[in-house]
C-alpha cells in the first residue's frame, strides 16, 4: 500500500526529527547567541568576542557585560517565556491559535505596566513593574477563562482576545493621553508599547529571571498536557488531576507572559509562531514541545532581535510581528 | 455478588433526579432513553467525572472521591460521545495514554489496535480520522487502561455494522473475563444481547431490569413513543 508507506516514513522521519530537534535547537540557540555577541555598532571577531566574555580585553568586556550580554539574556528569557507560555494556552484551551498575544493576555500585562508607569510607581526602581504586569495579565486570563470556557472554539476564543486587546488598549491609551503626565513618563510608557530590547540592563535580567524558574516548573508536565490537550474529561478519567493541572498550568503561563511583558513590553506573535512550528517539525507530543518552545522561542527572539539591529534598529515587537503576522494569515488560511 | 457500580441518589440539577442503580461483576448493561433522557449526564456521574450532588458514588464500594487520581485512572475508564481531536497526535499515541496511570508502561497498545481494526492505522494523525475510526481510537483507549469499570457513551453511534458487531462482543468478552460495562445505545434492537438494561427517562431511573423483562411494548410506547413489534427481520452476526 503506498499511502501506507508513505506515512510511516512520514512517521519516522517526524521520529527522526524529534530526536535530534532538541540538540540542534540547542546548537541554533548557542550560534545564534554567540553572533549577537559578536555583531553590533561595534562589530567584534569571535576571538574578542571570547576574550570579552572571559573579561581578558578591557574594551570587549565592557561592550560584552554592560550592553551585549544582558540584552541576549533578556531576549532570551523573553522568547522562551513567550514561546512556552504560548504553548500552554494551546494545550489549556485545545486550540492550536490560543497565544499570549491574541487572547490579550500580553496587552494586559501592558495595561498593568502602563497604569504603574503612569502612577509613578516606576520611577526610581523597576521593581514594581512585573508584579503590576502580572496582576493586569491575570485580569486578562481570568477574563479569557470567564469569555470562552475550555475547549472553545476558535471564533470564540479569538472573539474574547479581540474585545480584551481593545479594552486593555484603551486603559493603556488613556493613561498615556493624560495630559497631568510628564514628557518623561510618556516617554517611557510609548516605550513600553512599542516593546524593545533597547539597553536593557542587568536589573532587567534579574526582574526576568523567574522565568527560569517558571519553566523549570513546566519541564515535567508536558505528559500531563498531552492527555490534557485531547479533552479535560478524558484526561481526568485516564487518571490526570486535571483541576489542579489546569491551575498550574494558567498560573505559570500567566507569570511567563507577565514577566517577559514587564521587561520588553509587548513581543507579539512569539507564542503563536513558535510552538505551530515545533509542532509541524516534530509532532504534537509535549514532552518534545516545552523544551523545543522554551529553547526556539529563546532563538527566535535572539534572531529577530539581530534582524532588527542589522535593520537600522527596529525594534524587537516590530520585527517578530512583521514576521509571525503573516505566518499567523497563512495559518488560518491553512485552517480554513 | 459485589457491585462493581453503586450510584445511589444521584442528582445533577437540571439533568438527572434521584437515579440509583447498582451493577454487578460480570454484568454487561446497555442505558438506553430518548435523547435528553439524562444517559450521558449519569454515564459522567459514574465516571466521577461530575459530582453527585448529595448522592453517592461506588466503584468495587469505594468512593471515588478516595481514591487517589491516578489509581482512579486504572479502576474506570470513560469514553466520551464525541470524539474530537485538535491536535494530530497518532492513532497509537492516543491509545498509548491509556497508559498513562501505569506509569507509560507500554504494554496492551498493540493489543489494543488490533482489537480494535486500528493497526494499519496506528501511525495516522487523528484528527485526518473518520468519526467511526475516532470512536474506535477512543474505545481502544479505554481499553489500553485495563480498568475493569468501562463506561461507554454512544460507543456504536459511528460505527458500521461489522465493527459494531466487534465492539459489542469485546465488551462482552470483557465482561465475560470479570469486568463490568456500562454503555449507552440507541439501537434497541442490540439491546437483546445485554444483561441488564437500564432505561431512563426525563433525568429519571425508569427501569432497570434483563431486557426481555424490561422492554415491554408499554414501556417503549411510554418511554420512546414507538409501537413495538417482534418480527423475523435482518440480523446481522459476525462470520
Amino acid at each position: 500500500m503506498p499511502s501506507a508507506s508513505t506515512t510511516s516514513a512520514c512517521r519516522n522521519r517526524r521520529a527522526a526529527a524529534g530526536r535530534f530537534a532538541v540538540p540542534l535547537a540547542l546548537a541554533v540557540l548557542v550560534i545564534l547567541a554567540f553572533a549577537s555577541l559578536c555583531i553590533g555598532d561595534m562589530n567584534l571577531t569571535p576571538a574578542r568576542t571570547l576574550d570579552g566574555l572571559l573579561r581578558r580585553e578591557e574594551l570587549a568586556t565592557f561592550v560584552i557585560w554592560n550592553m551585549r550580554l544582558p540584552r541576549l539574556l533578556v531576549a532570551m528569557l523573553v522568547g522562551g517565556a513567550l514561546a512556552s507560555s504560548g504553548l500552554v494556552m494551546q494545550a489549556y484551551f485545545r486550540n492550536s491559535l490560543a497565544s499570549p498575544g491574541l487572547l490579550g493576555v500580553s496587552a494586559g500585562g501592558t495595561a498593568g505596566a502602563v497604569v504603574a508607569i503612569g502612577a509613578g510607581f516606576a520611577v526610581n526602581t523597576l521593581f514594581f513593574l512585573p508584579f503590576a504586569s502580572i496582576v493586569g495579565a491575570c485580569f486578562a486570563t481570568a477574563c479569557v477563562i470567564m469569555l470562552a470556557r475550555r475547549g472553545a472554539g476558535t471564533e470564540r476564543l479569538l472573539l474574547a482576545g479581540i474585545a480584551l486587546n481593545a479594552m486593555l488598549g484603551a486603559v493603556a491609551s488613556y493613561v498615556l493621553s493624560n495630559a497631568t503626565l510628564t514628557y518623561e513618563r510618556n516617554a517611557q510608557i510609548l516605550f513600553w508599547l512599542l516593546g524593545g530590547l533597547e539597553d536593557r540592563t542587568w536589573e532587567h535580567v534579574w526582574m526576568a529571571s523567574p522565568i527560569v524558574l517558571a519553566a523549570l516548573f513546566l519541564w515535567p508536565l508536558g505528559r500531563q498536557m498531552d492527555l490534557l490537550s485531547l479533552g479535560a474529561d478524558e484526561a481526568q478519567s485516564l487518571g490526570v488531576d486535571v483541576r489542579r493541572l489546569r491551575r498550574v498550568l494558567l498560573v505559570l503561563s500567566t507569570i511567563l507572559t507577565a514577566l517577559a511583558t514587564a521587561v520588553t513590553g509587548t513581543v507579539g506573535f512569539v507564542g503563536l509562531t513558535v510552538p505551530h512550528i515545533f509542532r509541524l517539525l516534530v509532532g504534537p507530543e509535549h514532552k518534545r514541545l516545552v523544551p523545543l518552545s522554551l529553547i526556539g522561542g529563546a532563538a527566535f527572539v535572539v534572531a529577530c532581535d539581530l534582524i532588527g539591529r542589522e535593520a537600522g534598529g527596529l525594534r524587537i515587537g516590530i520585527v517578530t510581528s512583521l514576521i509571525g503576522g503573516p505566518f499567523f494569515l497563512w495559518l488560518l488560511r491553512r485552517e480554513a | 455478588m459485589s457491585a462493581a457500580l453503586t450510584i445511589s441518589a444521584a442528582t445533577v440539577p437540571g439533568r438527572i433526579t434521584g437515579v440509583s442503580l447498582t451493577l454487578a461483576r460480570g454484568v454487561m448493561a446497555g442505558l438506553v432513553g430518548p435523547n435528553g433522557s439524562g444517559k450521558s449526564t449519569l454515564l459522567q456521574v459514574a465516571a466521577g467525572l461530575l459530582s453527585a450532588d448529595g448522592g453517592q458514588v461506588l466503584w468495587n464500594n469505594r468512593s471515588p472521591a478516595r481514591i487517589p487520581m491516578l489509581e482512579r485512572g486504572r479502576c474506570a475508564a470513560w469514553v466520551p460521545q464525541d470524539a474530537r481531536f485538535e491536535f494530530g497526535f497518532t492513532v497509537r499515541s492516543v491509545v498509548a495514554q491509556g497508559r498513562y496511570a501505569h506509569g507509560d508502561d507500554g504494554k496492551n497498545i498493540d493489543e489494543a489496535l488490533a482489537l480494535f481494526d486500528l493497526a494499519p492505522l496506528a501511525s495516522r494523525p487523528v484528527n485526518r480520522l473518520s468519526g467511526g475510526e475516532r470512536q474506535r481510537v477512543l474505545l481502544a483507549r479505554a481499553h489500553a487502561t485495563g480498568a475493569p469499570l468501562l463506561l461507554w457513551d454512544e460507543p456504536l453511534a459511528a460505527l458500521d455494522p461489522r465493527h459494531a458487531l466487534e465492539v459489542l462482543l469485546l465488551g462482552n468478552k470483557h465482561t465475560r473475563a470479570g469486568g463490568t460495562l456500562l454503555f449507552s445505545l440507541h439501537d434497541l434492537r442490540m439491546a437483546y444481547v445485554l444483561d441488564i438494561v437500564v432505561v431512563m427517562h426525563e433525568g429519571r431511573l425508569r427501569a432497570i431490569g434483563k431486557p426481555s423483562e424490561v422492554l415491554t411494548p408499554e414501556l417503549l410506547l411510554e418511554v420512546f413513543g414507538v409501537r413495538s413489534e417482534i418480527i423475523p427481520s435482518l440480523s446481522l452476526a459476525l462470520p
